[in-house]
Formats: C-alpha cells, structure tokens, sequence
C-alpha cells in the first residue's frame, strides 16, 4: 500500500468514527418536546355552552 | 411523513392522518395536531372534594373540565364513555370554549380554581397549558386528576402553572400498569417525584380492585413507596371500585377491604389516609397527625365541620400539609 492510499484509508476510517459517534450522540441527547398544534376544526358535534353549574356524573 | 408524538411515555409513531394512542393527536401532513384544543366534552362546578382534594381549599367550588380521549386504556375506566371516545366519531358533542373563555367562565361563576379532570389533561396537553397560564395570570389556581403518564420535558413545563394534583398510583406492580391500564409504573412514580419537588400540592388516588391490588403486601409496599419518596404528609385515598367498561367481572370493592387497606396505610406512617366512593364516617374526615383530634368532618363532598386555625391544629398548633386560602 502507498503512502497515499493509507493516508486516505485512515481520513476514511477517521471519518466513520465520528459520523458513527455524532449519530450515538444525537439518539442519546434527550428528547426534545414538541407542541400539537391547534387543529382549525373539531371533527365531531358542537353544541351550546348552557348551564355548568350543576354537579357532574363523571367520575374525578 | 410519519410525526413522533413525545408528549407521554408510549412515544407513539404516527402515521399521516392517523391518530395516538389518545385518539385526539393526529398526524395532518406530516405535523402533529391536537383536535380538541378549546373544545372540551364536559364543562361543570364540582366541589373540590369531588376531585378527590382534601388538603386544597376545602368547600370551595372548582370548574371542572375535560376534553374526549386519554393515553391510557383501563379496563376500569369509570369515564370511559368520554376517555375511550373518538372525537371523529362524532358520539360525544364539545363546546367550543377556548382558553379566554374558560377564565371568563370560571370568573363568571366565581370558582377559585379549574381543575383538568374526568379523562386526563395531559391528552388535551395544548389546552391545558395554555388554560392554566392564563389562568394562573388571573389568579386563579390550577388542579390536575391526572394518570401522571407523561414524559418529563412537558411534565416540568405544565408544573410550573399547576398548584394542586391528585394524581393516580393505580398499584405498585408493572405487571398491573401493564395488564389493566396499556401503561407502565415507573413514569408514573417519576412524575410524581417531579411534581413534589415542584411543590405542588400533592394528594394521591388508589382504586383498590378486588383480586387485582389489593393484597394486603402490595398495599403496604404502595403506602412505603408514597412516605419515602412523597412525605408522610402527602394524602392517599384509598377508593373504591365499582364494575365497569371491560371489567364487570369483579365485585365492587367492600368498605372492609378499604378500611384495612387505611388501616395498612396509616400502620406504615401515612399521616391522612381516606376512603372515597364508600360511605365512610372515619375514613372521610381529617384528623391531626400530632393530638388525632378531628380537625376536618366530611359527609360526602360536604364539609360539616372545619376547625384548623390557618392551617393549624387549634388543639397542639401543629401545621397541617394543604393550601387552606
């Protein structure tokens, strides 16, 4: 092997390493939370607010 | 493009126009969308107690709401008509009623508080946040009845609007998170953790279900597990179960069982150990942990009688665990 071609193995190689080791790096940083966005419309029935005064039946 | 949802520990993968496990956060070309944000399912003045929250404001009426859909699948669920619902299906109407108009509302009605309840705030996360910070600039306080089955990142960012939680510990083995609720335990006891330290009021809920958790064993290492990482302070109510949803096998939970699992509680150190959905005269009141003299008598959600003296004992002055004004 010359000179040359073991120098460009050893870029490569070095390379790989560090391609390999940011990419370790990122999958293990914490997640970053990101918001829903707000949906412009409900997809099911809408219905008048009326009288909230009374007790639920729901549990909690 | 698919889109994570990172909000719960389930970190769903959704696919386009699909939805999480919550059946409320949907994939809309490739961003993640919340379809229930201002429009909450339930809107109604529940006493405090109700929630259940012995130590926060007691007789005080608190505006309760809830939105369609929750991360979890309990076979128990006692809401399930509107935890388990599909918004898109269309069987359980909304009421359009953004964030401004809650505040307004619970201003209107002349409510101290707003509790996030019935299903579970973090699935309606967007609206919740929002609610409670201006709710919080306001004055007025904010309570979650919550699974706690979120991931820490959003879990601290809510915290800080949040000043009451009863938050469920539905058992103490993954097994049980895993069969009943499609959850897991630990997130659960970390989210805990984190809103104690975020000092938030703290009052825990455990439905005891016969055959399935109440082993006098798990009781006790449940009861350990809450006075060593919570406080002995922090309330437990033990409550009772009734057959629902997918379990209506099982018999609903006699008022014995709930005053042994008290009994185990308080044996272990817990300082305010309740039972709810029994009728109960002892296991409904509160005592002082220094003298046990009665300091709080409860009839259901009513309050017969409060003797603490800004939120002392009037007996032996000992500081009792709760925001009383």
């Amino acid at each position: 092997m010359t000179r040359r071609k073991f120098i460009q193995k050893l870029i490569g190689a070095g390379l790989t390493i560090v391609a390999g080791a940011s990419w370790c790096l990122k999958k293990a940083a914490p997640r970053k939370f990101i918001i829903a966005i707000k949906f412009k419309k409900y997809p099911g029935q809408l219905k008048p607010l009326g009288d909230i005064s009374k007790q639920s039946k729901w549990s909690g | 493009m698919k889109v994570q949802c990172e909000l719960c520990p389930k970190l769903c993968l959704i696919q386009p126009g699909q939805s999480g496990e919550c059946r409320v956060r949907i994939n809309i070309d490739g961003v993640l969308r919340t379809v229930v944000y201002g429009y909450p399912c339930s809107i109604h003045i529940d006493p405090v107690e109700k929630k259940p929250l012995f130590h926060f404001l007691p007789g005080s009426k608190i505006l309760s709401i809830a939105t369609v859909g929750c991360n979890l699948h309990c076979k128990n669920c006692q809401n399930w008509e509107i935890s388990q619902a599909n918004p898109e299906e269309g069987n359980i109407p909304a009421y359009n009623c953004p964030p401004e108009k809650l505040v307004a509302e619970t201003n209107k009605y002349q409510c101290p508080s707003i509790a996030y309840t019935y299903t579970d705030p973090i699935v309606y996360y967007e609206y919740t946040y929002d609610s409670a910070k201006l709710a919080h600039e306001a004055g007025i306080r904010n309570v979650l009845v919550t699974a706690g089955y979120i991931n820490e990142e959003p879990w601290k960012k809510l915290l800080q609007y949040v000043d009451a939680a009863n938050i469920d510990l539905k058992a103490i083995t993954e097994d049980f998170y895993r069969e009943v609720c499609s959850a897991t335990l630990k997130p659960v006891q970390n989210a805990l953790i984190l809103a104690k330290a975020s000092e938030v009021l703290i009052e825990v809920t455990n439905l005891v279900i016969p055959t399935l958790n109440d082993e006098p064993e798990q009781l006790r290492e449940l009861s350990r597990w809450i006075k060593m990482n919570l406080g002995a302070d922090t309330p437990l109510h033990f409550s009772g179960f009734y057959p629902r949803y997918q379990m209506r096998n099982l018999p609903a939970t006699s008022l014995r069982t709930l005053e042994k699992a008290r009994k185990i509680a308080m044996d272990e150190g817990l300082n305010y150990v309740y039972i709810g959905n029994v009728a109960s005269k002892e296991g409904q009141n509160t005592y002082c942990p220094g003298c046990k003299k009665l300091l709080i008598e409860r009839s259901g959600y009513t309050i017969l009688k409060n003797r603490l003296r800004f939120g002392r004992c009037p007996d032996c002055n000992k500081e009792i665990y709760g925001v009383w004004r």
